[in-house]
């Protein structure tokens, strides 16, 4: 009896391992058993929020008008947070395992190192001239002269100003546009009759240096200063990162604080309180104060241009999808899915899910002129700068924070700012230098 | 991965089999013997938790171990190379130049210096207040464990609030008070860690209250009644009876007290972020393994952090149970 | 007071009243100082209540003043809204329940793997003893920040666990702890052996000792590792989202309940007082767990004794 007992105890077990084997091995390669080509797309969003759902309405609409051409993409979240089991790390494993997805979404500033670690595909030839053409020069995944992607959507960031607050203080800003954008000076005596007239001038979000968002709100100053992070290999930061142009742009932040315009006490919250004159902030805002904000602000707000200096840059850069290594060597059906997830139908579905600004010039918007949004996407168009292309760009944006914390700081002599900046270029070439040794 | 990890398994087997071999070669000697079934149920009865130990503790730590001496770099994880002791030299170079991990390695000393005390301290006063049979004590034990239960991230993110440079942020609002001007607590280097040491023994002290609860349990009254009659006062009593009953309480306390120390990471990530004034040992090699993608390089710091640790752990446990 | 003396009652009762004056006083200083070091440690969660009953406006207006602590008193039908936002929009039951899964089989593994392994090493004889007493110390020690990659390629790669069985590889590992093992090996070292050899006598097997006899005398031990257990599987999410899959829609979502809230913190548009009432609701169960079983972990820890 016992012996009975064990022997369908083995045969079940076998079994049941050979069935979950066989079901792990149901599509060999990317073929499936309609004679489907799959491509796989991993995207960086949970499916419970508006951008996902907007995802996988792309890809169920790509997946209708496919059918005869017998493509189908299936599409996997993966909601990305920062460090140790994030978004990152489902690549770089997926990759080791060789199942990376033939599309991943990836964020900007990362395509040249995922391009330099072969990552990502060589795509220049996949996509013609024309569609090139209608994205935004500095918002195509470009490295090396090569294309790894196409961005999914951009962004924008400027000044948030209280109208309110300003005509109390008697200042008329109505003459500065992004056609005609105010100067570093301009900017400065604005900031300077908030103070007199005893308002707290503008929030910076400086009591928030510690991720992404500070280097993308500030590091446009360096390029508007005349100056810039790098050389375009992405391998010298010295002499670029602390050059004497930069440092101006360093310097003009550094007098925000001196001045007493901003620090690390006027947050955020003291914007959407109504309580500061000015906010700069990302595109993001927008949604933010007409869905928590209406009590305190109402619609007594607009958005005002990045200043100029020696010339006009504003932030931009966003996430981008792009067709990976992976191994399948017929990158035919991945282009389709590419191309469609980046078309200009996409651009607006995706957008409009998510409240940032198309990344396809094509994609025709009805914001009022001189609307928020309408500035945001005005400013994009003629002045956005992408951040600077370099592998080594997480060490670049924990250095700039560096920096960028010790001009929040009231307290730092300029002398120490400038050595603050010669040690983060340090950093920066170091980090340069040793991935390139890498290889 | 499957080959490497057979390799280590046989080496286990065999340092295994080398020990069991000796211990019966002992045994022999002493005309002692091991009984097989007894052994046989040993072994069975210790299996799943080798088995268990071995995939998810032992060989996590030994490919750390093995990574400390290669160039991973965690974007091309085909691509790692055997760089021999490169990262090392790197880490030395680093402090030397007094970058990121001599600050780093400074603030972590710092921070344990000011928190085993303070957190041992803490929870052996607060242990000592609650051990008593009053009504209510129950109540206060809940409340005084309460940070415990919350964790650490969300503690964080609460000091942040509290310590916030602005005029209405909790703390300056209260200083302000008593006519003393908001700080920018976690900017100013002065104050910056000194914060951090007080939120983190204050979330931590609640744990160790209880373990000093339970070690004053077994202090039997008796003593405490003799040394009434020989006249001990309160302090003396304290010195006398209470600190040499918890003899080994505190051992423990101390150990692993000071081992959580050394890893503290959470409070500057969460609070500060990645600055010099800190930055401490567990954020730098997070830091350059997850963002930087050096995954070989804080292998090798890891290793470094646990020679240390480990060297100073045991010459602990030397001195402290010396007597 | 000199024992020959004749003293009057009127004395005695005024002598008495002034002890218990004394004591009186001596309590109200007590409670006074009780209450107020317990404001200093619930003050955190205090704020976190009240935030959690405000909109977004009401906790930015309070923000900064005493009125921070105060749950919105204006506003008392709204003030629970955040908890009926974070139960249904969010959904967090669903987490909540995985949650409470994993931990109550991650407890039952944890006692029984790591109670019998104490137990082996700390009544048993056997040939290979001390390599595993020195590996349970040494592995004490080592930090474990770094192994999280090595340990996400074990599971994958070695393993090869993926989809469901995933929550195989968030289970396992927490079932293993060598920490816990040492507590119940000093635990178990306290249990007189006059116990286990009464049972041999009566001819009862090893393990038969150790299910019938040491595992019902340990129940403070238990108490205390099963708590800890709980707190762990409930506060961890670096793991489990490195680890579980993504739910097919419709599919009920693998993720322990931590991972939920990380999620709700990154909603766009969530207010402070929503991402507060969720932080809430993760501390209760804790909470109630505690308190339930304070009695026993004080036990627990005394009887181990705690030698290193």
């Amino acid at each position: 009896m016992n012996k009975l007992v064990k022997a369908l105890a083995a045969v079940t077990l076998g079994s049941i391992v050979v069935c979950g084997a066989a079901a792990c091995n149901k599509d060999t390669g990317n073929v499936d058993k309609e004679g489907n080509t799959i491509v796989k797309i991993l995207v960086h969003v949970d499916e419970n929020t508006p951008e996902g759902q907007a995802y996988k309405k792309r890809v169920d609409a790509f997946n209708t008008s496919y059918r005869d051409r017998k493509i189908k993409a299936s599409i996997s979240f993966k909601a990305r947070s920062s460090g140790a089991g994030g978004y990152e790390d489902t690549i770089t494993q997926k990759f080791k395992k060789g199942t990376l997805d033939d599309i991943i979404a990836f964020d900007s500033p990362n395509c040249a190192a995922y391009a330099n670690s072969k990552i990502l595909y060589d795509s220049t030839d996949l996509v013609d001239a024309a569609t090139k053409a209608d994205f935004y020069e500095s918002s195509l995944n470009v490295y090396e002269n090569k294309l790894y992607g196409l961005p999914i959507q951009e962004s924008s960031a400027g000044f948030y100003y209280n109208k309110r607050i300003f005509n109390e203080a008697g200042i008329d800003v109505s003459g500065y546009t992004v056609e005609n954008p105010w100067t570093f000076e301009q900017f400065n005596s604005v900031c300077q009759q908030l103070k007199d007239a005893g308002k707290k001038p503008l929030s910076m979000q400086l009591d928030n240096i510690k991720d992404e968002t500070a280097t993308y709100l500030l590091y446009p100053f360096v390029y508007a200063a005349g100056g810039s992070f790098n050389d375009s290999t992405g391998y010298t930061a010295k002499g670029y990162f602390d050059s004497e142009a930069s440092k101006k742009g360093y310097e003009f932040l550094y007098n925000l604080v001196q001045k007493g315009y901003t620090d690390s006490t006027i947050k955020d919250s003291d914007f959407f309180a109504g309580n500061a004159g000015m906010l700069l902030s990302s595109g993001w805002t927008i949604p933010d104060i007409e869905i928590k904000y209406q009590a305190n602000l109402g619609n007594d707000w607009g958005i005002l241009p990045y200043p100029k200096g020696a010339t006009t840059a504003s932030a931009m850069g966003s996430w981008s999808f792009g067709i990976t290594n992976n191994g399948v060597k017929d990158k035919s059906a991945a282009k389709e899915l590419l191309l469609w997830m980046t078309s200009p139908e996409s651009s607006k579905i995706i957008t409009d899910a998510t409240g940032m600004i198309p990344a396809r010039k094509s994609v025709t918007t009805n914001y009022e002129a001189g609307s928020p949004r309408d500035v945001l996407m005005k400013q994009l168009a003629s002045s956005g700068k992408a951040r600077p292309a370099t592998p080594a760009y997480p060490t670049f944006t924990a250095s700039f924070c560096n920096v960028a914390y010790a001009i929040a700081d009231k307290n730092t002599k300029l002398a120490d700012l400038n050595s603050k900046i010669a040690t983060a270029a340090d950093s920066v070439q170091a980090e340069m230098d040793r991935i390139k040794n890498r290889h | 991965m499957l080959t490497t990890t057979i390799i280590i398994l046989a080496v286990f087997v065999a340092a295994f089999a080398a020990f069991v071999v000796w211990d019966l070669v002992k045994a022999k000697k002493h005309r002692e013997r091991f009984r097989v079934k007894s052994t046989a149920t040993a072994y069975l009865m210790l299996l799943p938790a080798v088995v268990l130990a071995f995939l998810f503790i032992l060989l996590p730590i030994l490919y750390s171990l093995g990574y400390a001496f290669t160039d991973y770099y965690s974007l091309t994880p085909d691509d790692i190379n055997f760089i021999g002791f490169d990262n090392f030299a790197d880490a030395f170079k680093e402090i030397g130049n007094k970058g990121m991990l001599y600050h780093a390695i400074i603030n972590t000393l710092i921070f344990v210096v000011g928190v085993v005390p303070l957190q041992i301290g803490l929870a052996l006063g607060l242990a000592l207040f609650v051990n008593r049979k009053k009504r209510g004590v129950k109540i206060f034990k809940v409340c005084f464990f309460a940070p415990v239960v919350i964790s650490l991230s969300v503690t964080a993110f609460l000091w942040l609030e509290i310590l916030s440079p602005a005029e209405t942020g909790l703390l300056n609002s209260l200083l302000g008070i008593f006519g003393i001007k908001s700080h920018d607590w976690l900017r100013d280097p002065s104050t910056a860690m000194l914060c951090i040491i007080i939120l983190s023994a204050w979330q931590g002290c609640g744990y160790q209250m209880l373990i000093f609860l339970s070690g004053l349990t077994n202090i039997r009254s008796e003593l405490y009644e003799a040394a009434s009659l020989d006249g001990a006062g309160v302090w003396s009593k304290f010195i006398h009876v209470t600190l040499p009953g918890l003899r080994s309480t505190l051992v423990f306390v101390i150990i692993t007290v000071f081992i959580g120390a050394c890893r503290v990471m959470i409070q500057p990530m969460i609070m500060v972020g990645y600055q010099e004034h800190v930055v401490t040992l567990s954020y730098y090699m997070y830091q350059q393994g997850y963002s930087f993608r050096w995954v070989g390089y804080s292998s090798s710091i890891a290793l470094l952090m646990t020679i240390v640790i480990g060297t100073i752990t045991l010459v602990q446990r030397r001195l402290l149970r010396g007597k | 007071m000199k024992l020959n003396t004749v003293v009057s009652d009127e004395y005695v009762f005024l002598h008495k009243k002034r002890l218990k004056g004394k004591r009186i006083a001596k309590d109200v200083v007590y409670y006074v100082c009780g209450i107020v070091l317990s404001l200093l440690f619930l003050f955190p969660l205090i704020y976190m209540l009240a935030a959690s009953t405000k909109s977004e406006s009401a906790y930015v207006s309070d923000a900064g003043s005493m009125a921070m602590f105060l749950p919105d008193f204006a506003h008392l039908g709204t003030m629970f809204d955040n908890y009926g936002k974070v139960f249904t929009d969010y959904g967090i039951w669903r987490y909540a329940l995985n949650s409470f899964l994993y931990a109550a089989i991650v407890i039952v593994l944890n006692v029984l793997i790591n109670g019998l392994a104490g137990y082996v090493m700390a009544k048993l004889r056997f040939p290979g003893k001390r390599l595993l007493s020195f590996l349970i110390i040494f592995l004490i020690v080592v930090p474990v920040e770094t192994s999280i990659i090595p340990l996400y390629e074990i599971v994958s790669e070695l393993l090869g666990l993926s989809g469901v069985m995933t929550v195989a590889g968030v289970i396992l590992p927490a079932a293993i702890s060598i920490f816990n093992i040492f507590l119940f090996i000093q635990f178990f070292e306290g249990i007189p052996k006059e116990y286990e050899e009464a049972a041999r006598i009566d001819g009862a097997s090893t393990i038969g000792i150790f299910f019938k006899i040491i595992l019902p005398l340990s129940k403070p031990i238990i108490a205390t590792v099963a708590v800890f257990c709980f707190i762990g599987v409930w506060n961890d999410y670096i793991w489990p989202m490195m680890i579980l899959p993504y739910p097919e829609p419709g599919e009920w979502p693998l993720y322990p309940i931590q991972n939920a809230i990380n999620t709700i913190q990154n909603i766009p548009g969530v207010t402070t007082g929503e991402k507060m009432a969720s932080l809430i609701v993760t501390s209760i169960p804790i909470f109630i767990v505690y308190v339930a079983a304070q009695k026993y972990i004080v036990q627990g820890f005394g009887s181990a004794g705690l030698k290193m």
